[in-house]
């Protein structure tokens, strides 16, 4: 359609626009189902996490976390750098500074933290703000939507868990004598602190989804995220060390931040700083995979089953 | 109006029990390209019918179609559908160009689609200028288009409409109503209004379905309806009572309303034997003008 709207003569020169109104015009194209919706589910989830389409005060928190945990990645490896360079090559490792796998250890904390914060921003807003009503409506079920805000979590999770590693084992490279020899020598450190980190990730991502689905309101699912992942460390570990014995043991197997640490130090083949103490280490490999493998699909599975049938 | 002979919506005796409460019951309607309203009190059965039509609960019994499509099988369907919810559903931190995009793409339209048609949405929809504030600053007006917005970005063939001038201000509920007269007859998108305003419903519907109690009271054109219901209103300075006889002679049935008279459903023949009747009963004549009724009254005759 085309509306003659205005025409302008410049200086009276004979030189002419004119405005065309296009009007309404139908899509004819492609339609990619529901392949697309999950896809635009998950990438919409990715920058809900880091804040990307939104104002500053949503980066914030997302990019300072990641933050801290590349500079402890980052310190860790200027500190075995330095050793090598000041006490001789090997000397990291000599003087047992802490590496992969006590970063997990080290950064555990701060990952969960990272994970309260992150988890409630993907889930609690569309349902307090109504915008699942009209996922729902879409070409797509409650378990795609809530499948595709998994992986997204998922997917910033290993970014934040991985990144530090990335940067430890360049630094530990760069600051060996012999970079070369480094990399032949520890190339497996790269899939061990893969591995780990997707236990952590796999982990973290249905308990803190699973919190994060009980409530509307972002601030609480935080807290108790936050009391769940760090109250109960002290409190287990306390605990099972004044019983002592096979109770004591299991009570130390509720530290849900030692949970993932001990099938990390399957994968590493030694215990980190942080589990080597745990009572919980006594009942051996199999049954800290499997108790392990419960704590991750359960809450998921649990997630799942209360998205599926979910209705506006 | 022309029938078209395959219907965009079929409810196909329609019954949905929730435990011992019946929220529809053997309800059948067809909907055709156009604009339909859909009325009812609340508990009427609107929201169920129209979320049965979505695919988000099936039916106990009978079968909704949509598009050619049964809705409670196929949900790919729902790409060709829109809704707009009555209740807040909008992100407050994205702006509208933004979220219109993601919604698109959410459709099933690719990315670099899926930002044209927000852009040329929003600009229907009047919000071409404010598209990239965030949708927390927005006014309720504002709002509403958005969430109309969302509901046309895919081009749907047919849009579900509830309440859309809910909450809006009598300038912001004309624009919105004229904007809903524009989707079907600019952009080609057959409507399903749902509402309980019957004056929103009267001045925007081709057709309307109202919904009591479950069940399905009445069907058809709005025109039909509004013509069914007219009457002549006759008021006179006096002999009224030899009027009313004269008129009764004349097989007119006639109903006394307040100070005058009304003739219910009158054909073109009547108003010469009002004269008539006048003429015989010497009552000199004050005012004499047909009247219609409601849509209000649909509910009364139920």
């Amino acid at each position: 359609m085309t509306a003659p709207a205005a025409s302008r003569t410049d200086s009276g020169k004979g030189r002419e626009g004119t405005v065309f109104d296009i009007g309404y015009r139908n899509y004819t194209g492609v339609r990619e189902g529901i392949g697309r919706s999950r896809r635009a589910i998950f990438k919409d989830g990715i920058r809900i996490a880091l804040g990307f389409g939104r104002g500053g005060r949503a980066k914030i928190l997302p990019w300072l976390f990641i933050t801290v945990l590349s500079g402890l990645g980052l310190i860790m490896a200027m500190i075995a750098g330095a050793a090598n360079r000041l006490a001789g090559p090997g000397a990291a490792e000599r003087l047992n500074l802490p590496s992969h796998n006590d970063y997990y250890g080290i950064a555990a904390t701060i990952m969960f933290v990272f994970a309260s914060v992150v988890a409630p921003e993907l889930l609690c807003r569309d349902r307090r703000e109504g915008t699942i009503n009209l996922y729902l409506v879409r070409p797509l079920g409650g378990s795609d939507y809530i499948m595709a805000r998994w992986g997204a979590f998922m997917v910033v999770f290993l970014f934040a868990a991985l990144l530090p590693q990335l940067i430890l084992f360049l630094g530990l490279a760069m600051g060996d004598p012999v970079p070369l020899q480094y990399l032949k020598a520890h190339w497996l450190d790269v899939p061990r602190f893969i591995g780990a980190g997707l236990v952590m990730t796999a982990f973290t991502t249905g308990l803190a989804m699973l919190t994060a689905s009980f409530t509307t309101r972002r601030a609480y699912a935080s807290v108790f995220l936050v009391g769940l992942f760090l109250i109960t460390t002290p409190f287990t570990v306390g605990l099972s060390q004044e019983i002592g014995g096979k109770v004591g043991q299991w009570i130390s197997m509720f530290s849900l931040l030692n949970i993932p640490l001990h099938v990390s130090d399957v994968i590493f083949g030694a215990p980190g700083e942080l589990t080597e103490q745990a009572p919980a280490r006594a009942f051996g490999s199999a049954a800290l995979i499997s108790w392990y493998a419960l704590w991750t699909l359960g809450p998921s599975v649990i997630l799942w089953w209360r998205y599926r049938r979910l209705t506006p | 109006m022309t029938v078209q002979p395959t219907p965009l919506l079929s409810a196909e005796r329609l019954t949905k029990h929730y435990k011992n409460v019946v929220a529809l019951n053997d309800v059948s309607f067809h909907i055709h390209d156009g604009i339909t309203g859909i009325l009812g009190e609340n508990g009427a059965g609107k929201s169920t019918a129209i979320k049965i039509f979505l695919g988000l609960i099936t039916p106990t019994s009978g079968k909704a179609v949509v598009l050619g499509e049964n809705a409670s099988e196929n949900i790919g369907v729902r790409s060709r559908v829109g809704y707009m919810p009555e209740h807040d559903c909008l992100p407050s931190q994205v702006s509208a160009a933004e979220f219109l995009t993601h919604m698109a793409e959410t459709s099933g339209l690719p990315p670099t689609v899926a930002r044209t048609r927000a852009a040329d949405t929003l600009r229907h929809t009047g919000l071409f200028e404010e598209r990239y504030r965030a949708i927390g600053g927005y006014s309720t007006g504002m709002k509403q288009r958005v969430k109309l917005g969302q509901a046309l970005v895919h081009d749907p063939a047919f849009v579900f409409l509830d309440e859309p001038t809910a909450g809006l201000d009598p300038l912001g509920r004309e624009e919105m109503l004229e904007l809903v007269r524009k989707t079907h007859r600019e952009f080609g998108i057959s409507v399903l209004f749902s509402s309980h305003l019957m004056a929103d419903v009267e001045r925007t519907c081709d057709r309307i379905i109202v919904l009591q109690g479950g069940r399905l009271v009445e069907s058809g054109e709005v025109q039909q309806f509004t013509k069914e219901t007219e009457t002549v209103f006759i008021e006179v300075d006096t002999n009224r009572e030899e009027l009313i006889t004269a008129l009764q002679r004349r097989g007119i049935a006639v109903a006394v309303d307040g100070s005058g008279l009304t003739i219910e459903g009158p054909d073109e023949s009547v108003y010469d034997q009002i004269r008539d009747a006048l003429v015989e009963s010497e009552a000199p004549l004050r005012r004499l003008a047909p009247r219609r009724r409601a849509l209000t009254e649909l509910f009364e005759r139920a």
